[in-house]
């Protein structure tokens, strides 16, 4: 961009500000009431992709908060100071948030939305029960002195606040963290990411400027009453706001908002009656032809996230026993996949895991990674007991891990895909950058592709850069070889012998038996989830039990 | 006598919120569609059964035969030219879910609009059957028991229908694994369609029987909506019978918390109840477990 063309933008910008900012002194009632329409929809709908946006929980219950802000303030306006409402009005939004939030989040997308879409008449009835029972009437009467000017510029001070917070937060590494859960839940966790508590700040984030947002137009009304407070239209008109605007960026819900604020208030005025008819087809309409938005039309939908810088690397520990399984078994309602195992893994060491399908190698993997807790036996982790910690807090202490099948965040750039497992690492280990992992795994061109896009093997490479992203000590791989073409298959056998000679402890579960043989030190062997043989490759690979589990036959 | 007052009438609410709830076990369970707009196409249908009672004289039971062949054709529409083309969008179940949460949401409003427009906001019910009757000391109306009557029929049938048909396990195979179905050379979007259809024939039902003993107006099918969603979703997702018995259970709950508690207080309970349910266990009362 030149000079000059640069000087004339931030004119036009400063231009647009200073109109933005003065706007009452020269606009009449209705176009002001239309500028807070406009003001306090684009603080919803923004603060509504805040959080939807990334993680794809779509919230239908943006008028539970809105209405709870309302009523706080429509009950406390009268006897105490503004900024005390306006603290108290954030503070019940936010517990709210919390509340539900820590028991519906865990839950995935579908019930999310069910739950939030009856959220707001859940609070709206225990309002009216309250109100009804307690209060003896129905409704209050709010005076106020703020004027609509007053209103307006608190407004704009709070958008302005909402674009800033929501600006810090998609450069910081939650806003990738975020994306990442969006995207892949399970993979994120096993990236070291604590997905229910991100997932649970967030929300209380845009609860609390959706709650705020009420409290600052309760003066509007000079009557309240659960209905009008918890409308939820209101609730349906952000969602199709931010989602006409693009709900993946920052700045797209606000496209949204002023065609949508516009469209709304002709309609109010030439077809009242029509209004849901026309508020539905619009809807149906986004929804069809714009899955992303205005936004996506020139697409700009997606925040770049600078990756990560690798955490300062810690003095190694040298243990003598890296990670000793003690008499593991997980069971599924009776049936158990996993009978008291027993092993120990040395530091530096290759451990391969083979056993025909279904005899619980996958099942082992997942109780030592935190995708299953144990149901007896104890897995201690260079002293540290895993039994019971999640699998975030498992991935942070340096044990990572690929999957069967594979899960890359699809989303996410291939360099996105690394930093994510970066952002919270505290382990030590390798100190690779992201960009020499994605070199070692043979993915150095690809960092801007989504993941998504990328072939089966090139994702199974980057789930492997993603799990040493992580730093870790312990690598566990599911079949990591699987479906590899011979010469793949070389490349691959020779990138783990170059893990391991980095110092690298590896734990493999694979069908590949040449690849068990030339990397493994040492071998279990699994049947119907339990050991039934271990040594060294050759050895065990010769033990008629194994031949007898694998091709069948009398293993009695 | 408190508990028989209780439990009969819960049951028979319960047994309203199981038939309620039937079409949208179909809807979602098979066709993977959440249809938000679900109550209001109950509703339409009470309005259907209303106008034709009070315009033409018509016995409820017999507007069935027109409503569900109406209703089954409009949902079958809805499906082939919005909703089908959700489902091949989507790339995974969770953005199919998604989308067809939101476009359904949309339909909700032109249905619920267009009832405003035609009926206006007030309250409607017609009387048709309500003649007391009194069981082992509790007083019910004729007109529920002919509607948890037929809503145990059609319950039943659409059992046997699932359970022992060629096309009904063909059902369940898309409803267990679409992709999986499709590999055994089942027809997964005609027959996805079809289980839309017919579940759009059931709200129908549904509406139609609710129509002869609620009042209902315009703005209400949220409410049923919320219902359906809550027993669909504690009964197990695509499970007719755990359908039945979360539609049950919910209808005890809520007449057990109005007598004891507080009337003001039944939406309440049904949210507590859900969210236990789901906070113990995700996958419904008689759902897999999660994989």
């Amino acid at each position: 961009m030149t000079r000059p063309m640069r000087a004339a933008l931030w004119c036009g910008a400063l231009g647009l500000a200073a109109a933005v900012v003065t706007y009452p002194l020269y606009a009449n009632g209705y176009y002001l009431a239309l500028g807070i329409s406009v003001l306090y929809f684009t603080i919803l709908a923004t603060a509504w992709a805040m959080f939807s946006g990334p993680t794809r929980y779509v919230s239908l219950a943006t008028v539970a908060f809105f209405g709870l802000g309302a009523y706080t303030a429509a009950v406390l306006g009268e006897t105490m100071s503004w900024p005390v409402v306006l603290l108290a009005a954030a503070g019940v939004g936010a517990l709210t948030a919390a509340i539900t939030g820590l028991s519906t989040l865990r839950l995935s997308g579908i019930y999310f939305v069910i739950f939030s879409f009856g959220l707001a008449e859940l609070i709206r009835q225990l309002v009216i029960w309250y109100e009804v029972n307690i209060h003896k009437s129905v409704g209050r009467y709010l005076f106020s002195a703020v004027t609509q000017d007053i209103l307006y510029w608190q407004l704009l001070g709070l958008t302005f606040i909402v674009f800033l917070v929501g600006w810090l937060l998609g450069r910081s590494r939650y806003g990738l963290a975020l994306r990442a859960i969006g995207t892949d839940e399970t993979a994120a966790s096993h990236s070291g990411i604590d997905a229910t508590r991100i997932k649970l700040g967030v929300f209380i984030l845009s609860a609390t400027f959706m709650a705020m947002t009420g409290a600052v137009m309760a003066p509007r009304w000079t009557y309240i009453d659960p209905a009008i407070a918890f409308n939820p239209t209101i609730s349906f008109q952000v969602v199709i706001m931010a989602l006409l605007g693009g709900a993946g960026s920052l700045f797209g819900p606000v496209l949204g908002v002023i065609p949508l604020v516009l469209l709304f208030e002709v309609l109010t005025a030439t077809l009242p009656n029509h209004f849901s008819i026309v508020l539905g087809i619009i809807f149906v309409f986004i929804v069809m032809v714009l899955p992303n938005g205005v936004i996506g039309l020139f697409g700009a939908g997606r925040w770049r996230v600078p990756a990560g810088n690798p955490a300062p690397g810690a003095a190694r520990k040298t243990d003598a026993t890296l990670l000793a399984v003690d008499g593991v078994s997980k069971s599924f309602s009776g049936l158990r996949a996993v009978e008291d195992v027993s092993f120990t893994v040395a530091p530096g060491e290759i451990i391969g895991i083979i056993g025909p399908n279904g005899s619980g190698k996958t099942t082992l993997l997942n109780t030592l990674s935190g995708a299953l807790r144990p149901s007896s036996g104890t897995i201690r982790f260079s002293g540290t007991v895993l039994n019971g910690l999640r699998a975030h807090q498992i991935a942070r202490l340096g044990l990572a891990r690929t999957f069967q099948l594979v899960r890359v965040m699809p989303d996410l750039t291939v360099a996105e895909n690394v930093a994510a497992a970066r952002l919270f690492s505290t382990s030590s280990g390798c100190d690779a950058t992201g960009g020499e992992l994605l070199d070692l795994v043979g993915l150095g061109t690809m960092h801007e592709a989504p993941a998504g896009e990328l072939t089966y093997i090139d994702q199974k490479r980057l789930e492997l850069a993603r799990a040493l992203a992580l730093q870790p000590r312990l690598v566990l791989l599911d079949e990591w070889l699987a479906g590899l073409n011979p010469s793949e298959l070389e490349t691959g056998i020779a990138l783990i012998a170059k893990l391991r000679d980095r110092g690298l402890t590896i734990i493999m579960v694979e069908h590949v038996m040449d690849a068990i043989r030339a990397l493994c030190g040492h071998c279990i062997v699994m049947n119907a989830g339990s050991v039934i043989a271990r040594g060294t490759p050759d050895d065990v690979l010769a033990d008629p039990k194994v031949v007898a589990a694998y091709l069948g036959g009398d293993d009695a | 006598m408190l508990l028989v007052d209780i439990i009969l009438p819960g049951l028979v609410l319960g047994g309203m919120y199981a038939l309620i709830a039937l079409g949208l076990t179909l809807q979602y369970g098979v066709a993977r569609i959440m249809n938000l707009s679900y109550g209001e196409s109950l509703v339409a249908a009470a309005f259907g059964a209303f106008s034709l009672y009070s315009g033409l004289g018509l016995s409820p039971l017999a507007a069935l035969l027109l409503a569900v062949p109406v209703a089954m054709v409009l949902n079958w529409l809805l499906y082939r030219f919005l909703l089908e083309r959700l489902m091949r969008r989507g790339k995974d179940r969770g953005a199919q879910e998604i989308d067809s949460i939101l476009v359904t949401f949309g339909v909700l409003f032109v249905i619920q609009g267009a009832m405003l427009v035609a009926f206006g906001g007030q309250y409607y019910s017609y009387s048709y059957l309500s003649i007391p009757l009194t069981v082992m000391g509790s007083t019910l109306a004729v007109n529920r028991l002919v509607a948890l009557l037929f809503a145990a029929v059609v319950g039943f049938a659409v059992y046997l229908a699932l359970t022992r048909t060629r096309i009904g396990t063909a059902v369940r195979a898309i409803a267990v694994d679409a992709n999986a179905a499709r590999l055994v050379g089942i027809d997964v979007a005609a027959l996805s369609g079809l289980a839309f259809a017919f579940g759009g024939g059931l709200v129908a039902v549904g509406g139609v029987l609710v129509s002869m003993f609620l009042t209902f107006n315009a703005a209400m099918g949220v409410v049923f909506t919320m219902k359906a969603l809550v027993v669909v979703i504690m009964g197990g997702v695509g499970n007719v019978l755990g359908a039945l018995v979360a539609g049950l259970l919910l209808g005890v709950v809520e007449t057990a918390v109005a007598r004891l508690v507080d009337p003001g207080l039944t939406l309440a309970a049904t949210y507590a109840l859900f969210l236990g349910v789901l906070l113990i266990k995700p996958t419904g009362l008689f759902g897999r477990a999660a994989s």
